[in-house]
């Protein structure tokens, strides 16, 4: 009979070993204990933050590679493609500094505007442009990893921006890094007002890439492709920021609500710009 | 019984630090053409399961409550929960090999199988215990692709050990 080499380690019948149960109980003690612990206290994100160095360098090896494929790329561009782009970016240019200019007669019209109103509350926004590298995951959690930390002066809970609205918030720092919670994420909410500035909610991000409204009043007119931008009214997102687009309204099991799902506007692609912001508030 | 000498003992342990690394890094990185970086695999409990059923390294209860420890302090969302998950597949497996002779490689797949639907439950209890969303549907997905990582690192450590 040809016996398999193989197989003779898996041939564990009565086991005359013994397991050792005050140890495992310990452990599995030890292991209840720590994660009650850990989610009241947040005790692994203050070690993470504390001993960076571990976890930047893994940050430096996995954005490394990409890096040099990007500085290979540039070497090997050619002129023609250089001067292509750079008459697209001149347009550009030109066309935001009208934009500018409008911009600045609006702001002046608004200032009057609110000292006629006494209007106090104003914000002046401040922000420091970052860059979204990897990991974009963690483990099977989705994640924004940024390429600026407390070096470059950004702390918990700044809010984060891009050209087409809101990013979401800042929720561990590093010294290089930082991590964002998106605003699509399960315990996220930000008040939110639609862009006609009625209606004052708040928008929930329900873990599946979209934000939602649970109980919206049903006498509240309100339509597909309505926009929701900030209300402001937290103190910490500024007022005005793109949310989201309403894409189904739903009926709830009471009909005095409607279900609202939100699309909402930024694609956080990995390796494009953000803003992180720093409020100024003049009360 | 096979008695394992020092070199042979001291490159598996190698072998087993060099995987935990390479998991440390992939864990880091979305799979490519995989819209959803939810569903990617835990590599981690690939890993210890292969390096268990392959009976590979001087696997015990304080070395899988150490490096369920490291990883959640690496990547995880809760300090514990691996740790937690490591030593509940241990006692898992060492009860099933006192009651069961698994011989072949379909016993061994369907062991596998098992234990990583056990560990996605608890991931999915845990979460579920402490707030961190974890959708069932998405962890189904997530249980098979962790097995054909479990089939992956079972296929490298019999290369190299």
């Amino acid at each position: 009979m040809v016996q398999r080499k193989n197989t003779s380690n898996n041939l564990k019948l009565f086991n005359r070993n013994t397991f050792p149960l005050f140890t495992f109980f310990l452990a599995f003690t030890t292991c209840l204990i720590l994660m009650g612990f850990d989610y009241r206290h947040q005790v692994s994100k203050k070690i993470r933050s504390e001993f960076s160095i571990i976890t930047s360098s893994i940050n430096y090896l996995i954005n490394k590679p990409i890096e040099i494929l990007h500085g290979i790329e540039i070497k090997f561009k050619e002129i023609n493609s250089l001067t292509e782009e750079n008459k697209i970016l001149k347009k550009k240019i030109y066309n935001l500094s009208i934009q500018i200019q409008e911009n600045e007669l609006l702001n002046s019209e608004n200032e009057q505007l609110r000292k006629i109103l006494e209007i106090q509350k104003n914000y002046k926004i401040i922000g420091e442009n970052a860059e979204i590298i990897l990991p974009n995951v963690r483990n099977g959690y989705s994640l924004i990893t940024i390429n600026k930390g407390i070096k470059n002066n950004i702390k918990n809970g700044a809010p984060v921006i891009n050209n087409k609205g809101l990013i979401g918030q800042i929720i561990n720092t590093s010294n290089n890094y930082s991590e964002v919670k998106p605003i699509t994420s399960k315990t996220f909410a930000v008040p939110a007002i639609l862009n006609n500035g009625k209606e004052n909610v708040i928008l929930y991000g329900n873990g599946n890439g979209e934000l939602e409204i649970p109980l919206f009043p049903a006498s509240s007119p309100i339509d597909i492709n309505n926009i929701f931008v900030t209300s402001g009214i937290d103190d910490i997102y500024p007022k005005g920021i793109n949310i989201g687009r309403v894409t189904e309204i739903k009926l709830t099991k009471s009909p005095k609500f409607n279900y609202i799902l939100i699309k909402p506007f930024f694609q956080p692609t990995t390796f494009s710009q953000i803003t992180v912001l720093k409020i100024n508030k003049n009360e | 019984m096979n008695k394992k000498s020092i070199t042979e003992r001291r490159r598996e342990n190698y072998l087993f630090y060099i995987l935990i690394f390479i998991s440390l890094i992939i864990s880091n990185i979305g799979i490519i053409f995989f819209e959803d970086s939810r569903i990617m695999p835990n590599y981690f409990i690939g890993l210890i399961l292969a390096f268990l059923i392959t009976n590979t390294t001087d696997l015990n209860l304080y070395k899988l409550m150490a490096f369920g420890l490291l990883i959640d302090l690496f990547v995880g969302q809760l300090l514990g929960q691996h740790s937690l998950i490591f030593i509940i597949l241990y006692l898992l497996y060492f009860l099933i090999n006192k009651i069961l002779i698994i011989k072949t490689e379909i016993q061994l797949s369907s062991l596998s199988i098992f234990l990583i639907l056990i560990s996605f439950i608890i991931i999915w209890l845990t979460s579920q215990s402490h707030d961190i969303f974890r959708s069932p549907n998405l962890l189904l997905l997530q249980g098979i692709l962790t097995f054909f990582t479990y089939l992956i690192f079972k296929t490298v450590i019999n290369i190299f050990k």
